[in-house]
This record gives structure tokens, C-alpha cells and sequence, in this order.
């Protein structure tokens, strides 16, 4: 579709809505084609492609609001959504401060589609997935299984049409690789993975992504057990970012205003060490999650959540917005045109410090470097507490000496945070978050 | 009908006509409404109609797949040709005639969600509201209510004939708790299964937000959880997170044949206790993970995996089966169009043994009770799971003591099975919705209670709670992290609760 039959299907959504009965009421079309492609053994195992739009409709009626989506973007599925949407509203419990945003004269040019993607062949993007599977197997022979050596992009549009007058389009691509492998030697198995998406396909290195997957497995063969003790512990970029995915939660204004955040009545306060800085970025240059606008049409922005240690403030989209008496920080986000736009993250990350990793890891005498960590997602957003299992590299004078397993790790995020003294340089994303390799002075290790 | 058979037949010559050895369309049609509620008020009134169509293509070991959610004819005949033009480079006419299976079971909706008026729904979500805040209105600051049902049709269709209809018909509830007092703690109690609105006949609203009240203010006053090595109780009322995650995903045929599992290569030999039996059972009535044909068209029945502690079986789609000249047994399930079949599990269980639950408390000496279990992950290639305890209790000299929080516990599967040393006579299902590869399907899951170690020394599990203790701690070994790009985390086979 052409950006303006885009706006017009939008459109014809807001219009059977207000003839369905809403005062006010607002469209979110996105439709999308992806590929994914997975090589095993230097064949094409599986390709996928997907073709798929879809609708959202929010209508406000008095103080209630209800939603309602569909797949049918005739003028009937339209009306349908918009009668059920509007039935849907007469159920929930009214408040005063449901409302749509404001319309904005401009927004932000944000460089997040490559117009080249489109233009790409299938061969070649078979040729990246094959490279890297290649690249795993070439850098140690012990890798003996790729599971599966992926090749993914994505090209979305969305538009949002309001009846407040906001009528915003744009369109966006992302693509990326995952490799996840086993090393083995003699009875000894140890998994490895690795990823990288970008909005650029010129961005992604296959070589690299192969070469990374192979290392961390092979880093593990032959890893020991390790006694329990108090020791300074360095965290690997990817586990820091599922760390930092549980913390996201907390900083939602949503969270706050019902309760449920570790950081609810903080702001101003120091609620972690002086190195750690968090930041929400939907503008961020090169950022798989970064849009002109958000679910909702509010501008995208930049928000230092924890700022040198104090928490600066929460995120928020236009309803906690308004409640607080405060701006939508454009993080009204959508998972889908299935969902309405709740508050979340766009680009979540810890800012970079000045230090590299080795010079982090050289300053130990005896420590562990967490390169894995097993069980995140039952950890626990709303009390911050968390017990994981981890395996990594135990840290000997300064050099990371020999592979380590049967660890546990468990705490609170909060203790983690006030403990972290060292942020390293090399900040990665993992998808829309990331994180540098940091260093928390001191944590018990069970093992 | 979503799409007539005629249609059905020239999409699927459409997807064969460049060669290839096998075509499928699945088509689906997806009616849900949801209700969600927190600060005692309604939030969210949500409803959605979806609906789409994946054809599959397979020519020798490779898999094509494109999905569309153009229904007509133009969308199924640009989505097969995309799907064939991605493999084929043969070409060939084909006729085909499709016969349609009979069910071999059927599940009675006696109430179907879709005729329910929306406004009773929300008094169901409200009451379980007004209950858990009546448990103590200082210390429940927040609680979560969750509704949800589904209504949805698919057709299965493929080039061996193959033509299967099927209505799947599913309602669940979720209620969270939230207690503060100084410290944070989280109680939940979920409902849900192939049924209708029916479900609150023998679930509660009330009853659930009470329960997952007293869970959540119960664990403020509870100790943290000890670390170490010793017998573990996990009681029938548990759930079957343990049987999930220590054999279940390992049990997937694909992850067989990719070398990916500790149970490859093991039919017929010992991998088990011999008073374990596990069975995956998808003809049970009313089950979460329960269907009449899965999702290729596979009419379903019970599979037994494991026999008095033998390996017996694995769960098998139709491409996993094909790689072995065998049949598949009804174990091809996707999340929806959207995605391809893979082995999956259903309704998954250890059966019951014969001991008294109570007695095997007492045969524990002292340990740790686990009344409830959380989510949990397993790396299938070594056989290490984790699984998190939502309700723990210390068993000090064979009596049940005090409460514990923040335990997670740790094994290694064909370990832990082998070292089972009761097995109780009840069983007690729980459901959850089970991850792999990106896609969630509902699944539910039970044990009887079982007896894990007799000994500190004996016990294949570890304890890893938050009290730190320098002797002998927990033991986790690698397992590979999840894909952050979906969000979601779960390439790895595991589960959340619901």
C-alpha cells in the first residue's frame, strides 16, 4: 500500500468508530513482510515468509475507553471492530484521564529503513547464513552441532490515524543473524550462541557472528566446579541486558502508579552507584527499536531514567502522562496492532563508561566472569529478587584463567546496582537493549 | 467455512506444481476477548478477530513456509507460490482428492465463551478482586485479574489428502496478588483449559483471588530459602513443571534427531526409576494442552514416553516422523499461521504410584516441601533444568515447618529421574504455556508426589536459595539464553505459569 491508501484504511477505522458511537477514537494499521531464514549443514533447512496487517481500534467514550482489532480491513471487519470496540468501552471503569495526544506540527526524521533491503535476493541473504555457520565450524573443529544459523529481517509500516487529527506514517526494516551451537569434547557438551540486528544489511558480519557463537562454547569445555565465596564478579554484556530487562519493568510510570515498582517514590534519590547511567532512547541512531513516533503517535524521545546513580524519572505514554500531570515521553508501545499502546521500552540501555573489559577484569585477583546465566525469566520484576543459575570463567590475577560451572547467583537487582564499581566501554545491543561488560565489587557466588 | 475445498485443493497443486514432496495449508480463524484488571478497576476490555492462512512446502529435508492473512483466493495462491518458488526448481501437475477425518474425540463446550455477555465476564475478574483484597486490605497493595478466552477454527489440508475442521475452545483466568511490608511479595493462582465458561463451575473467582492473597502476605513473613544438596518432597499439588522440564522437552523428536538431547538413542533402555511411567496424553477432556487433531491434521491420542522407567516413545510431528519411515504421533502443534509445526507436548504427566503422600513427607526427614512450582528451563543436550519454587515449606524431622521464599532448584533430568525414590498416589495438573523456538502453545502438566533423594548425599537436587551457605552450594551448568530480539526469551524449551 502507498503511504496515503495507508492513512485512508486508518482513517475509515476512526470514522466507523465515531459513527459507532465513540467521541473520540483512533486507528494503528501495521502491516509487515519478514523472512527468516535457517541453513544446517550448509543447506537451507527451513524459509519462511510472512505477509501480515492488521488493525487496532481505541475508541473513548465519557470517561471509559475500550479497544477492539481485526484483520479484515474491509469496510465490514472495520465496522465490526469499531461496534465491538465501542462495546467494549461500556465496560470498563471510567477515569479522567483517558485521552488521545495532542497533534505535532513535525516529526524527527529517523534513519531506520534501508532502502536497499528490499532490493536484496534470497541467495544472498542464504549466503550470510551459510557463511556464518561456515565461519562457527572454521574457527574450532569441536563445534560439532549448529542448531541453526538464522538469517531474519522484518519490514513494517505503521499509521495512525486520530480523530484529534494526528495522521502519521512511517516505515522501517530491521535484519539480523542468530547462531546457536555445541561444542563438544569427548562426554563434555557446552552451548554457545550469538546475535547481531541492525537496520542496515551492509551492518551485519556474519563472520563475526559465527566466530562469537563458536568462542563462547568453546571457552566452556572442560569447566570445573568452583567453591562458594564472596568475590568481585564481572557480568558479560548479554547477561547485564537480562538483568537490565527485569529492571525495565520498574520504570514504567504504569508500574509506579500501581504499586508495583521497586523505585516508586525515588525520584531524586540514589537508587544505584554513581557508574550506572540508564537510558530509554527511541531516536537512538541505529537502534532496531527506534521510530519517529510511538504506538500512539507522541514523538519519540531520549529519557536518562537513572543518571549517574539518582533516579531522573519513569516512562510514560499518554495516559500515565496525564495522571501525573506530566508529558508522554513517547513510550506508549505496541507489540502489535493487536494490543494498545502500553508504556514500555524502545532503545533500554546502561551507558558505556570509559574502561575497556580487560583492563575491568585485570584489576581482580581473584574473581568470576559470568558469561551465562540460566533462569532469568523467573526472576522476580516487581520484588527485584533473583536466584540464577551461572556459568563463566574464573579470574585469576587479572586473566581470565579457566572455565567455571555449578554457580548460583542470587540476590536483589537494587544490591546489584549500588555494587557495580566498573562500566565498561564496549556497550552491545541485543535487540533493543543493551549493556556494557560490568563489574560488581562483590557478590556471593554458591557453588 | 473459512475456505471451501475446492480452493483448498488448487492452493495446495499451486504449492507442489515446482516440485516438492509434501504440501500443507492450515488455515485459522481466532476470535479472543480479554479483560484485564488492576486498582480494582476494569482496565481493559479487549477483543479481536483474526484470521490467516500458512502453507507449508517440503522437498527433501527443506521446509518452506509463507503466510499470509489474505483469505481469498488471490492471497492462498500468492502464499503457495511464494512457498513453492522458495524450494521448487522441478515442476509437476498433481490431482489430489481430500477426505475429511472424523474426531476421535470431542470436547464438550458447554458454555461458549463467545455467548457469554462481556459484563458477566467482568464480574468474574471483580470478584476475585474484591476477595484477595479481603484478605488484608494493609498488606495486598495490588492485585491483577486476568481473563481470557479463545475460539478458534482451523482446517487442515495436504497433498496425502488429509482434510481435518476443528473448533478448539479455550478460557483462562489468572489472578495475581502483590503484598507489601517492608518487603515485596507476589502470589498467583491460575485456571484454564479446553473449556468454556464452564471453567468457573469448578474454579472459583473468589476462591483464586483468596488464594493467591494468602500466598503472596504468606511469603512476607517466610525465611529465605536454604542452598545446598538435600531430599526434596515436590507434592502432587506442585504441578508437573519437574516432569516438563527434566524429560518432556528432551522427549521432542526434532531435538532428538538434531543430536540436541540427552535422551537420543535411548529406546528401550532404562532412563528412569521403575516405578516411573510418563505419558502425554491429549485426549484428556478439559486439559489446557488437550485437542482432537493437532495441528497437522493428526487425530490425537495418548502416547506413553516412558514405561516403568523405560523409554518407550518420543513426540513426534510429521517431518520428524518421515526422518524415521515412522508415522507421526500427533504431536505437530503451532503457535498459530503464523508459524510452522513442530514436536511439541500436550498434556504431559508422571503416573500416579502408590505411596501415601503423607508418608512420604515423613521418609524425608529433612528437606524441602515444594507445595507449589513456578517456571522453569532445561537445556535438553545436557539434561539441566532449573525450576522455581512458588511455595516451599522446610521438612524438619518428617514434619511439615515453616515457609520458605526465593528457592530455585536445580538437577539434571535422566539424574533426577532415576533417583526418584516414591512416588504418591495422587496427581495434580497445572497449565502453563510452554515456549520453543518463539512459539508459545498451552500445555498443562502433572505428578504425583514424589520423594527426590533420602539423603543430603543421596539428593539429584540442589537448593538455591537466597541464604548463602559456603559448603555445598548449588550447581547449574551452561544453557543457552534465550533470543532478546523476540522479546520473549524463549528459544530454549521452557515454561512460564500462567
Amino acid at each position: 500500500m502507498s503511504s496515503t491508501d495507508y492513512l485512508a484504511v486508518a482513517g475509515a477505522g476512526v470514522e466507523a468508530a465515531l459513527a459507532s458511537g465513540a467521541d473520540a477514537a483512533e486507528a494503528y494499521l501495521s502491516s509487515g513482510t519478514s523472512i527468516e531464514i535457517d541453513v544446517r549443514e550448509g543447506e537451507v533447512d527451513t524459509i519462511k515468509s510472512a505477509a501480515e496487517k492488521g488493525v487496532g481500534l481505541r475508541v473513548f467514550r465519557g470517561r471509559q475507553v475500550g479497544f477492539a482489532y481485526t484483520t479484515d480491513l474491509s469496510a465490514q471487519g472495520l465496522k465490526a471492530a469499531a461496534q465491538r470496540a465501542v462495546a467494549n468501552a461500556a465496560l470498563t471503569a471510567g477515569e479522567d484521564f483517558y485521552r488521545l495526544p495532542e497533534v505535532v506540527p513535525e516529526y524527527l526524521q529517523v534513519d531506520i529503513f534501508d532502502p536497499g533491503l528490499p532490493e536484496k535476493q534470497i541467495e544472498e541473504k542464504i549466503g550470510l547464513a551459510k557463511q556464518m555457520e561456515a565461519a562457527a565450524r572454521t574457527h574450532d573443529p569441536r563445534v560439532t552441532i549448529v542448531e541453526s544459523s538464522t538469517y531474519q529481517d522484518g519490514i513494517i509500516e505503521v499509521g495512525i490515524v486520530s480523530s484529534t487529527g494526528i495522521s502519521a506514517y512511517y516505515q522501517g526494516a530491521v535484519c539480523g543473524l542468530y547462531i546457536a551451537l555445541t561444542a563438544r569434547e569427548g562426554e563434555d557438551h557446552q552451548t554457545g550462541f550469538a546475535m547481531d540486528f541492525r537496520p542496515r544489511f551492509v551492518h551485519l558480519d556474519p563472520e563475526a557472528v559465527g566466530r562469537e557463537a563458536a568462542e563462547r562454547a568453546v571457552r566452556m569445555l572442560g569447566a570445573r566446579s568452583q567453591q562458594g565465596m564472596e568475590v568481585p564478579v564481572v557480568v558479560d554484556p548479554y547477561v547485564m541486558v537480562s538483568l537490565l530487562g527485569m529492571l525495565a519493568p520498574s520504570l514504567t510510570a504504569e508500574a509506579v502508579q500501581k504499586g508495583r515498582s521497586l523505585f516508586a517514590g525515588q525520584v531524586g534519590n540514589q537508587v544505584a552507584s554513581d557508574k550506572v547511567t540508564v537510558v530509554d532512547d527511541g531516536t537512538l541512531d541505529g537502534g532496531v527499536r527506534s521510530a519517529p513516533f510511538d504506538g500512539e503517535g507522541v514523538p519519540s524521545s531520549r529519557s536518562v531514567l537513572i543518571e549517574k546513580g539518582c533516579l531522573r524519572g519513569y516512562l510514560y505514554n499518554t495516559y500515565t502522562a496525564a495522571k501525573d500531570g506530566v508529558s508522554s515521553t513517547g513510550n506508549g508501545v505496541r507489540a502489535s496492532y493487536k494490543g494498545g499502546p502500553e508504556v514500555g521500552i524502545t532503545n533500554f540501555f546502561l551507558e558505556p563508561g570509559e574502561i575497556s573489559p580487560e583492563q575491568i577484569i585485570g584489576e581482580i585477583s581473584s574473581g568470576l566472569y559470568v558469561g551465562e546465566v540460566m533462569g532469568m525469566h523467573t526472576a522476580n520484576p516487581i520484588s527485584g529478587d533473583f536466584s540464577v543459575g551461572a556459568t563463566g570463567i574464573w579470574i585469576e590475577q587479572g586473566r581470565l584463567s579457566y572455565p567455571v560451572r555449578g554457580l548460583a547467583i542470587a540476590g536483589n537487582i537494587r544490591d546489584l546496582l549500588n555494587a557495580v564499581d566498573a562500566v565498561g566501554s564496549d556497550l552491545r545491543f541485543f535487540g533493543g537493549k543493551g549493556a556494557p561488560t560490568v563489574r560488581v565489587s562483590k557478590l556471593a557466588v554458591s557453588g | 467455512m473459512l475456505v471451501d475445498k475446492e480452493l483448498l485443493k488448487e492452493t495446495l497443486a499451486v504449492a507442489l506444481n515446482r516440485g516438492g514432496d509434501f504440501a500443507e495449508i492450515f488455515v485459522e480463524s481466532r476470535q479472543v476477548a480479554g479483560i484485564g484488571l488492576e486498582g480494582g478497576k476494569v482496565e481493559r476490555m479487549q477483543s479481536g478477530v483474526e484470521a490467516g492462512a500458512g502453507v507449508r512446502v517440503l522437498a527433501g529435508k527443506a521446509t518452506a513456509y509463507a503466510y499470509t492473512n489474505e483469505l481469498d483466493r488471490n492471497g492462498l495462491l500468492r502464499a503457495a507460490r511464494i512457498a513453492s518458488r522458495a524450494l521448487g526448481n522441478g515442476g509437476k501437475d498433481i490431482t489430489l482428492d481430500l477426505t475429511t477425518l472424523r474426531p476421535p474425540v470431542v470436547f464438550e463446550v458447554r458454555n461458549p465463551p463467545e455467548t457469554v455477555p462481556a459484563e458477566e465476564k467482568a464480574e468474574k475478574v471483580k470478584e476475585a478482586d474484591r476477595s484477595a483484597r479481603a484478605v488484608d486490605a494493609e498488606r495486598i497493595k495490588q492485585v491483577m485479574v486476568g481473563y481470557g478466552d479463545v475460539v478458534q477454527d482451523v482446517i487442515v489440508a495436504n497433498s496425502a489428502g488429509v482434510h481435518v475442521e476443528d473448533r478448539r475452545v479455550r478460557t483462562r483466568f489468572v489472578v495475581n496478588a502483590v503484598a507489601a511490608d517492608g518487603v515485596i511479595q507476589t502470589g498467583a493462582e491460575a485456571a484454564a483449559g479446553v473449556v468454556g465458561f464452564e471453567l468457573f463451575d469448578s474454579h472459583d473467582p473468589g476462591e483464586m483471588g483468596t488464594v493467591a492473597a494468602i500466598r503472596a502476605k504468606s511469603l512476607l513473613k517466610a525465611q529465605p530459602a536454604p542452598s545446598g544438596r538435600m531430599p526434596v518432597v515436590l507434592s502432587g499439588a506442585a504441578g508437573g513443571t519437574m516432569v516438563h522440564e527434566a524429560c518432556g522437552h528432551g522427549l521432542e523428536a526434532d531435538l532428538v534427531q538434531k543430536g540436541l538431547s540427552i535422551y537420543g538413542g535411548k529406546q528401550g533402555q532404562k532412563v528412569a526409576a521403575s516405578t516411573i511411567t510418563v505419558e502425554d496424553d491429549t485426549t484428556l477432556a478439559g486439559k489446557y494442552g488437550s485437542y482432537a487433531f493437532d495441528d497437522e491434521g493428526v487425530p490425537s491420542r495418548p502416547v506413553t514416553l516412558i514405561r516403568n522407567g523405560v523409554l518407550e516413545d518420543y513426540l513426534y510431528d510429521r517431518l520428524s516422523a518421515v526422518k524415521e519411515n515412522g508415522e507421526s504421533n500427533g504431536h505437530g502443534r503451532r503457535e498459530s499461521y503464523q508459524h510452522k509445526p513442530i514436536p511439541r507436548m500436550g498434556n504431559t504427566y508422571i503416573a500416579a504410584g502408590r505411596d501415601d503422600p503423607e508418608q512420604i513427607v515423613r521418609e524425608a526427614g529433612s528437606g524441602l516441601l515444594v507445595q507449589k512450582m513456578g517456571g522453569g528451563q532445561v537445556n535438553t543436550t545436557t539434561g539441566d533444568f532449573v525450576f522455581e519454587v512458588a511455595e516451599g515449606y522446610l521438612i524438619r524431622d518428617g514434619e511439615v515447618g515453616p515457609m520458605v521464599r526465593g528457592a530455585t532448584l536445580t538437577g539434571n533430568g535422566p539424574e533426577v529421574l532415576r533417583r526418584v525414590a516414591l512416588v504418591g498416589n495422587d496427581l495434580g495438573f497445572t497449565i502453563g504455556t510452554c515456549g520453543k523456538e518463539g512459539q508459545g502453545v498451552p500445555v498443562s502438566d502433572a505428578q504425583p508426589t514424589l520423594l527426590l533423594g533420602r539423603s543430603r548425599a543421596d539428593s539429584p537436587i540442589v537448593v538455591g536459595g537466597t541464604r548463602q551457605s559456603s559448603d555445598d552450594g548449588p550447581e547449574v551448568r551452561a544453557v543457552k539464553p534465550g533470543d532478546p530480539f523476540k522479546d520473549q526469551d524463549f528459544r530454549l524449551g521452557r515454561i512460564r505459569r500462567l
